[in-house]
């Protein structure tokens, strides 16, 4: 479904991303694992048009998207999370799934109707899905760090994707957010089949989830496979694990 | 060719000078006003009645005085200074608590300044045009090349430079001007290392409305001082500012060359529309280089 | 809820209407001024209360919008509502082309090269005497005669004005409304729901421009002029500074702020020549002493407020 191949982008003289392969197939859950700098949410940003890449191709579905604009690449089938907490703040719950849902519908230019009550149906659905229904007309602002969090996930969701991308779903969250929203996560995957690629720190729940995983070290691609293999790989030990694991 | 023979013909070729002296205080007025703008980050509407008041306390000390060159340079020295003082007046009482509010709001406070010292000034020096006669030593015109120029021109052309370099000066050989780049840059980081950044940002506003008062004193002789005057010269030097690159003095040098040339060579080439040329270089830049001509400190 | 809205429409709708009998004809004007101006200031809060955009020249489709009409009524001779309706479409098109340069930018340099632009539009106007009038700017406009008297440019102005403060409500309270507001709150997540922003932004300059030339138009109606000071970036400022007294967030309040100052203006005037004072004394005042600024103020206000529920 997503293909990266051997991609460069650098800011300034640094090479942020630095030959990258990454592949997705449609309905795989895949972790892209790294220490801190070594470019995942820079490869999260050139696949979702944030950036754009200087050399190698992206392709989704076969087409090549790298340096399309955030929005076409939305409209594509690939919507996101970021890394810190990226939602409609000053609107409420209901509000911020709303837009999604309006978006997607390509009602935004819609001048005439009363956008009251529009597309109600689905967003409580999704509400209730997430588990945010009761705080649906709460300002989001308002919201604990991890409700923001599953708030954004359950926008990103609304775009009706076919591949969703978290970066970094769980960080800043408390042990039993995490916890939730591993399963919240295992729950689209069964109910929707939607594919996931997502970053994450925690290992635990890397291979908890994961069917797949792609290592990146400085910006390169060191290792990709399923969990077993990654963790018996070597080289992965000694760039990331520190050789202790 | 009988366009061309009236293009460089001695008269207008002298016109054309003294179009260029006009951009000194232009650019004298629009330095002060990046200053603040780059460092402060305040887009201050003010600055214009500054320039004003200047204006108006050099026709004072001018008369105070009785006329006569003492009296002459008494106000470029004593109407500049008495425009920093309000300046100091304004950062330390209103500005000084209220640097981190939004660009809007600080817009629209110095706006309301606008008005305040404006009609302050309606109520000191009342509704009457008023004027400043030039000493007579300064009377009269030099021979530059052949050309008739106006002595007070010829300072004029002397002052811009000798203004650039004190700024240049001021900016990046003393400790003062050091510290208040860096803080242009990174505020937080300054304050951090236990510099006094706000000393710093008040004796830069003071030297931006100390500008403004200067351009106001210089213009004196040369206009009818008078309420509005503000308004027209407020326009022009945000729009220089924007050109050059906000909060680059440089670029409001660079601003102003743009600005009183396309002024002075579109007199020359379609009176009518002379005035409208400087605006549609600002366009015309702005739409290719949508921040300005020199890097910002933005 | 709804009820009562309309109930309070309909009421205010009545007591403008029954006006103008028991008003001399000066007040007839000045309220005539008062309704035209708040929906200039209306026009202007669905581009920077709603959607975030520093538009900080807005008077430029003003004046356009006034001067299309009255150069249609006067140099073409076209007949009236081609005039009422050519210079809002003017003030549009205008929008239109300086929105497509501008929307690219952001926040303060957007509305620099805003104001470079529009005072590049003003600068035209002011000098270009063959045409506009230059800075006398263009009198004694010829109107039919059912809008001529100073009644029938005040009920002219009000049907006109309703309507329109109608459509903006609609509008904000449509769809589109709210992913403007979604633009306003948060760029890059709109981006990354598949919202074209700049188009979104586009779209909303084009409506404010727009409306805000349909003010121009009605000012011609009512004053029978159009003159470059319409359009001179201080009036921008001061339609702002209605905004802001109002509350940008709410749909009304830029109507209550403009016409507040409006009123307050005239009363002044009678007593003292220091108007500039007195509203820069309340304008700082305002804006120091809320110490979230009015927009924060109002954002409070306006999330349990009427916008909210619209």
């Amino acid at each position: 479904m997503l293909r990266v191949e051997s991609v460069v982008m650098s800011f300034g003289g640094f090479k942020a991303v630095n030959g990258a392969n990454l592949h997705v197939g449609a309905g795989e859950i895949v972790a892209v694992i790294g220490p801190n700098g070594a470019g995942k949410t820079t490869l999260f940003n050139l696949i979702t048009g944030h950036l754009a890449p200087d050399s190698g191709r992206i392709l989704f579905k076969g087409r090549e998207i790298g340096g399309l604009s955030p929005h076409v690449i939305c409209r594509k089938g690939i919507t996101r999370s970021f890394q810190v907490v990226n939602i409609f703040s000053q609107l409420t719950v209901f509000e911020n799934v709303q837009i999604a849902v309006l978006s997607r519908e390509r009602k935004t230019y819609d001048i005439f109707s009363k956008v009251e009550g529009m597309a109600a149906e689905e967003v409580e659905r999704t509400l209730r899905s997430v588990g945010l229904h009761d705080k649906r007309n709460v300002e989001s602002v308002l919201l604990s760090h991890g409700d923001q969090k599953v708030l954004e996930i359950a926008v990103a969701l609304s775009g009706k994707p076919e591949l969703l991308i978290l970066d970094e779903p769980t960080a800043g969250m408390a042990p039993e957010e995490t916890e939730t929203c591993i399963r919240l996560i295992r729950k689209l995957s069964d109910e929707f089949g939607l594919t996931i690629l997502f970053c994450e720190h925690d290992m635990g729940l890397v291979f908890d989830i994961a069917q797949r995983v792609m290592v990146m070290v400085r910006g390169g691609t060191v290792v990709q496979g399923s969990c077993e293999e990654v963790r018996r790989n070597t080289e992965v030990q000694d760039a990331y694990l520190g050789g202790s694991a | 060719m009988e366009f061309l023979s009236h293009l460089f013909s001695s008269g207008t070729l002298s016109q054309f000078l003294v179009g260029l002296s006009r951009t000194t205080i232009l650019f004298i007025v629009s330095s002060g006003l990046s200053l603040i703008l780059g460092i402060l980050r305040i887009p201050n509407v003010a600055h214009g009645s500054l320039y004003m008041v200047g204006a108006f306390l050099a026709y004072s000390v001018i008369h105070l005085f009785g006329g006569g060159v003492a009296a002459f340079v008494a106000a470029l020295v004593i109407a500049p200074l008495g425009v920093a003082a309000l300046g100091f007046v304004l950062e330390r009482g209103f500005f000084s608590h209220l640097y981190e509010r939004e660009h809007l709001m600080l817009l629209l406070l110095t706006f309301s300044f606008a008005l305040i010292i404006g009609d302050l000034v309606k109520i000191v020096w009342g509704t009457e045009y008023r004027s400043v006669t030039l000493p007579v030593v300064l009377q009269g015109s030099a021979e530059i090349l052949g050309l008739p120029l106006p002595y007070y021109n010829l300072v004029l052309l002397l002052v811009g430079p000798v203004i650039a370099v004190f700024l240049w000066l001021v900016i990046n050989r003393t400790k003062m001007g050091k510290i208040a780049r860096a803080a242009a840059v990174d505020r937080e980081m300054v304050s951090a290392v236990g510099i006094n950044v706000g000393w710093v940002f008040a004796f830069t506003f003071v030297l931006g409305c100390f500008l403004a008062g200067l351009g106001g004193a210089l213009i004196a002789p040369m206009t009818n001082i008078s309420l509005g005057m503000d308004h027209s010269l407020i326009i022009e030097a945000f729009l220089i500012v924007i050109m050059g690159g906000l909060g680059n003095v440089w670029g409001a040098l660079l601003g102003s060359l743009v600005f009183g040339l396309t002024q002075s060579l579109g007199i020359l080439v379609w009176p009518k529309f002379g005035i409208v040329f400087p605006y549609l270089a600002v366009v015309a830049v702005l739409v290719f280089r949508p921040r300005g001509l020199l890097s910002s400190t933005w | 809820m709804k009820h009562r809205s309309l109930v309070a429409t309909l009421a205010v709708l009545g007591l403008l209407c029954a006006l103008p009998p028991f008003l001399p004809r000066f007040y007839v004007y000045i309220a005539s001024i008062v309704l035209l101006t708040g929906l200039l200031a209306t026009s202007l809060n669905l581009a920077i209360g709603y959607g975030g955009l520093y538009q900080f020249h807005h008077t430029v489709f003003y004046g356009v919008g006034a001067y299309g009409t009255a150069l249609m009524l006067t140099r073409a001779g076209a007949p009236a509502p081609v005039a009422m309706i050519a210079g809002p479409l003017a003030a549009a098109l205008l929008s239109l082309v300086m929105g497509v340069i501008c929307v690219r930018l952001s926040k303060l340099y957007f509305g620099m090269l805003q104001i470079s632009l529009g005072s590049l539009v003003w600068v035209t106007v002011y000098r270009w005497y063959s045409f506009t009038g230059g800075d006398d700017g263009i009198h004694g406009v010829p109107l039919p005669d059912l809008i001529a008297s100073a009644k029938g440019s005040y009920y002219y102005t009000l049907a006109v004005t309703a309507l329109s403060l109608l459509a903006m409500r609609r509008i904000a309270g449509s769809p589109f409304g709210k992913t403007l507001q979604g633009i306003r709150d948060n760029p890059v997540r709109s981006e990354a729901i598949g919202v074209d922003v700049k188009r979104h932004k586009l779209a909303a300059l084009v409506i404010a421009g727009f409306f805000g030339g349909v003010a121009g138009s009605l000012f011609v109606v009512v004053d029978t002029s159009a003159f470059p000071d319409m359009m001179f970036w201080t009036y921008s400022l001061e339609v702002l500074i209605m905004c802001l007294l109002g509350g940008m967030y709410t749909f009304w309040g830029p109507f209550v702020g403009s016409s507040t100052l409006v009123l307050l203006r005239v009363f002044v005037s009678v007593y003292t020549q220091y108007w500039g004072l007195i509203l820069g004394t309340i304008l700082s005042l305002v804006i120091i002493f809320l110490p979230d600024g009015m927009l924060g103020f109002f954002a409070r206000r306006f999330r349990k407020g009427e916008v909210r529920g619209a």
